[in-house]
């Protein structure tokens, strides 16, 4: 017996190697197409970073890859309103995906994130704005900066620094509260906007003292807020959690809800005219669209969560935990595209040092900052609302 | 003379000692019918508490991949989902086992447990379990569904979950999660 299971392993060991070795030097590239509201994302990543430029022709992109790793496929099939195929192919020696599109009358916009390698394409439909400013390459992140050009009416981006005051946080074990760190982020990422652009930057608190939840939605909607970012350090139980994520709302829906909610989703005009309409009905009406008013940007808030969670795996080297939602109040009356952003465990003693350090905030802030430079590039605010 | 006297003397002595005694029979005989009815249902009501048992699932925290596993636990089978439904909360309040961590605070008490027509239970715990609760996103989120995929798992008859700390609605458990809205289980933290 024993002899038959040391043999086995002998086996499984020669076959473990011989499986791995090839797999170790390809390059893995995944595709994805998926429909967003007003336009549709092809998503390539791969496991390295890819140098790539794209050709396009009638209704056809074509990507080019140059990389001297051989790579490997993995396309998931494409149901999509803009996008009818991808398929591999290869020319001069290149890796080519050809992007092949229901109709020629389309605008495309590329960028591209760091670890993992993504590019990102947009396509929409007809209108020839905005001009593809990626042109034939992708442009970098940092390139966005520029093309960040917000309208004559300055418009305002909250910044939520979690928890102060009587009211810590989650704290760490040599003592780091939650509170202290969410500010000096805030602080820093308030900073490096009004810096780089040309936004309004409104803090729900700039030093140390308890504001309630409801009052920090509400100071996102009376100054008419683009977006809004809450900035927490997270805490768990299991003492070796670890890593970053991005929280968007969840509607912790029960079935009334969820009719509540399509309703409300669907034909939001419909109900504003109801509600000048039926004057009884007018607060009950109010007061759901209120309690609901992240409802409506569900869609958009998981778009700036992605965006910001990129950045913060470009940027931090932390684990990427991805983007996730859950039922924040503090994000359940905001009415704006709305994320929270949990940036290290404190409660992991590791990620509570790094969280102390300058440069590490530094990078969170620069992180987020990024993050939604990506965003308003893609839903520039004079255009989308 | 006297003789026949004392004869019905003692005649009428003895029927009115005779019926004293009846009426005071009847009597024992109807009091102990009471007490008799009620002790009956007690007795029948405490004997399942002995014999039959539930075997349950709760679900605690892994240290290893951060989801809910479950450990089996007998509970006394009790005469309402809400009696069953205490006993379970009572049992995720004590602990682990089997080494899993416990995201309920220790000191917590449960106050009330009932569960209206719609299938919401609403669970009311001590100020205990947000005052000593740590804080942070991932520590509550493992608290509330520690609870809310026990709880829907074992009884058909809950489908949501509302927390009450200490008999009132609370805007968050600590800082975080809103406790406005009943809580439907989360099945994607569950290990499998």
């Amino acid at each position: 017996m024993a002899k038959q299971s040391r043999l086995l392993a002998a086996f499984l060991l020669v076959g473990l190697v011989f499986g791995f070795l090839p797999a170790q030097q390809a390059v893995t590239v995944r595709v994805q197409v998926r429909d967003y509201e007003d336009f549709t994302r092809l998503t390539l990543e791969a496991s390295s970073r890819l140098e790539t430029r794209m050709t396009r022709t009638g209704g056809i992109l074509e990507i080019l890859i140059d990389s001297s790793a051989s790579l490997r496929f993995q396309t998931t099939p494409v149901s999509s309103r803009l996008v009818r195929s991808v398929a591999w192919g290869r020319s001069d020696g290149r890796h080519v995906l050809s992007v092949v599109l229901r109709s020629s009358d389309f605008t495309y916009n590329a960028f591209t994130a760091s670890r993992p390698f993504q590019l990102m394409v947009d396509f929409k439909e007809g209108e020839a704005v905005p001009p593809p400013t990626a042109g034939e390459s992708a442009a970098a992140p940092t390139a966005a900066r520029s093309a960040v050009r917000p309208s004559s009416g300055i418009r305002t981006i909250v910044l939520d620094p979690g928890h102060g005051g009587i009211e810590p946080g989650a704290k760490g074990r040599f003592g780091t509260l939650e509170k202290d760190i969410t500010l000096a982020i805030g602080l820093k990422l308030k900073a490096v906007i009004e810096k780089n652009l040309s936004f309004r930057v409104v803090m729900t608190r700039d030093k140390d003292i308890a504001v309630s939840l409801e009052n920090r939605a509400a100071l996102a909607n009376n100054n008419d807020a683009l977006l809004f970012i809450s900035i927490h350090a997270n805490g768990s139980y299991k003492q070796s959690s670890h890593g970053s994520e991005t929280f968007f709302l969840s509607l912790n829906a029960s079935d009334e809800d969820v009719r509540r909610l399509a309703y409300f989703e669907n034909t939001q005009s419909e109900i504003e005219g109801r509600i000048a309409a039926q004057e009884e009905e007018q607060d009950v009406l109010r007061m759901i669209l209120w309690d609901m008013a992240q409802s409506a940007y569900i869609r958009q808030s998981s778009r700036l969560a992605e965006l910001i969670q990129a950045e913060l795996n470009a940027l931090l080297g932390t684990a990427n935990r991805g983007i996730k939602q859950a039922p924040f109040k503090v994000l359940a009356e905001v009415a704006c595209p709305a994320v929270l952003v949990e940036a290290a465990f404190l409660s992991n003693p590791d990620e509570e040092r790094r969280l102390t350090t300058e440069e590490f905030k530094n990078n969170v802030a620069q992180a987020i900052y990024q993050g939604l430079v990506n965003y308003i590039r893609l839903y520039p605010p004079e255009g989308g609302r | 003379m006297p003789r026949r006297r004392l004869l019905l003397l003692v005649v009428l002595g003895l029927t009115l000692a005779l019926s004293a005694f009846f009426f005071f029979f009847q009597d024992r005989g109807e009091t102990p019918r009471d007490p008799g009815d009620v002790s009956v249902p007690q007795e029948t009501g405490s004997l399942p508490e002995d014999a039959a048992v539930k075997t349950v699932v709760l679900f605690f925290l892994s240290e290893n991949d951060g989801l809910l596993h479950p450990e089996e636990r007998t509970i006394p089978a009790g005469p309402s989902v809400e009696w069953e439904a205490r006993r379970l909360v009572e049992e995720l309040i004590k602990g682990s086992r089997t080494g899993l961590i416990s995201p309920l605070p220790p000191e917590s008490e449960l106050r009330q447990v009932f569960i209206d027509r719609g299938g919401t239970v609403v669970v009311d715990f001590s100020r205990e379990f947000a005052d000593r609760h740590p804080s942070g996103t991932s520590a509550e989120m493992a608290t509330i569904y520690c609870l809310v995929n026990s709880l829907t798992r074992n009884f058909d008859a809950i489908k949501r979950v509302f927390i009450l700390v200490n008999g009132s609605e609370r805007e968050t458990l600590s800082g975080h999660i809103s406790l406005a809205e009943p809580f439907l289980p989360l099945p994607s933290l569950i290990a499998q």
